[in-house]
């Protein structure tokens, strides 16, 4: 075919584009995927039995808050490295600063424990499946994402790969605290981290594969 | 009018679903695009027009992607660019691709170039707009006259005729500054 006949044949069929179009296709599969994921948690791990009494105190919602925080940070970058030429833009320096925040929290409430509760604050209970449960309840946000993607047009895969990750893993940890009863800083910032880590370690490594166009 | 403008300008339009400025854009843009890939590739390779084709698809199929607040050229650009790169991974040439700025998609191929833009854009000055436009696609965008006439809604006639004239115009006028 022509380049002139091509030109003609896109041209002939030119739809107006909603404005905003990227980001409720992406908010939309999020949307679905945090459902699959919230079920998940529930039948499969179980909601905490404290939960009332959790809700109540600050560090709840501290880590609630974090893992959030971190998948807004996901959601930004996804949708950022979905458009071609555009800058990863103010989340790439957000996340690392949040992370800091709360290790810095963390610091101090090791410092203002009692030495023999440090390690236990630290490692608490479930340190040994926390991260691998997060990465698999993030499993489904990470399909939705990665989908939502593959409709955009990613050209540095490796980044929107990794962008993927970090939501992915923000949010399956914010659902996973759901079930989790760990409540201390050190134990959120080590342990959460390392999972939404391995989430983004996974979309890094992935993500040229899958996001290919 | 910048290129930046002028494109972005036909972008929105068809965005909006305008088909003729829609239909426009890709043709100026396969200008520019033919250039970058002859550039990349060697003049005349057999690929060129397959890239700039499968470049306009992109374009096309994915302009729900621009941002309408962002620049239009680094958005093309990256297009472009990510198009020349899958084409070296396919074919297995181990090439790096430097990451330049849009500039590059947009710039003529010689180091010279600022100034010689600076001192085209001074002769263009003294066309007609209709003149120059018909100078800018011909000449510089790399439109055929056919795609030029298409453009403009005239004859393929009348677009040979007045890019000759407007040629034979700043010709004279570089003589006569120059002697």
């Amino acid at each position: 075919m022509k380049t002139d006949e091509l030109i003609a044949a896109l041209a002939a069929d030119t739809p107006p584009i909603a404005p905003g179009a990227l980001g409720r296709r992406l908010a939309l599969a999020l949307l679905v995927a945090t459902a699959v994921a919230t079920a998940l948690v529930l039948v499969w791990l179980g909601m905490r039995p404290d939960v009332h009494f959790a809700m109540r105190k600050a560090a709840f919602w501290i880590k609630a808050g974090y893992t959030l925080a971190l998948a807004a940070c996901g959601f930004s970058l996804t949708l950022r490295m979905g458009r071609p030429g555009a800058r990863p833009g103010p989340a790439l320096a957000a996340a690392p600063a949040i992370f800091g925040a709360l290790a810095l929290l963390a610091v101090g409430e090791l410092l203002a424990s009692p030495a023999s509760l440090r390690v236990d604050k630290l490692m608490g209970d479930s340190w040994r499946v926390c991260p691998l449960l997060i990465m698999a309840i993030a499993a489904p946000v990470f399909a939705a994402a990665i989908w939502a993607l593959r409709g955009m047009a990613p050209t540095r895969l490796r980044l929107a790969g990794a962008s993927a990750g970090l939501l992915a893993g923000g949010v399956g940890a914010t659902v996973y605290g759901l079930h989790c009863q760990e409540m201390s800083a050190a134990f959120v910032v080590t342990w959460y981290s390392l999972g939404v880590a391995g989430c983004v370690a996974v979309g890094a490594l992935i993500g040229p594969r899958l996001l290919r166009w | 009018m910048t290129d930046e403008a002028r494109l972005k300008a036909l972008m929105l339009r068809g965005l909006a679903g305008d088909a003729q400025a829609h239909a426009a854009l890709l043709s100026a843009m396969s200008g520019y695009l033919r250039g970058y890939f002859s550039r990349r590739l060697g003049a005349g390779a057999a690929d060129v027009e397959d890239l700039v084709q499968d470049t306009l698809l992109a374009i096309h199929l994915r302009r729900g992607t621009y941002d309408p607040a962002q620049l239009f050229t680094p958005w093309a650009y990256a297009l472009a660019r990510y198009k020349l790169l899958d084409h070296f991974r396919r074919t297995g040439v181990r090439k790096t691709t430097p990451l330049e700025d849009a500039g590059e998609l947009f710039a003529a191929q010689n180091p010279e170039e600022g100034a010689v833009r600076r001192d085209v854009s001074k002769l263009l000055g003294g066309l007609s707009k209709r003149q120059r436009q018909l100078v800018e696609d011909v000449k510089l965008a790399g439109l055929s006259m056919e795609e030029a006439a298409a453009k403009a809604g005239m004859s393929v006639t009348a677009v040979k005729v007045s890019v000759h004239r407007s040629m034979k115009a700043m010709a004279k006028k570089v003589r006569d500054e120059d002697g």
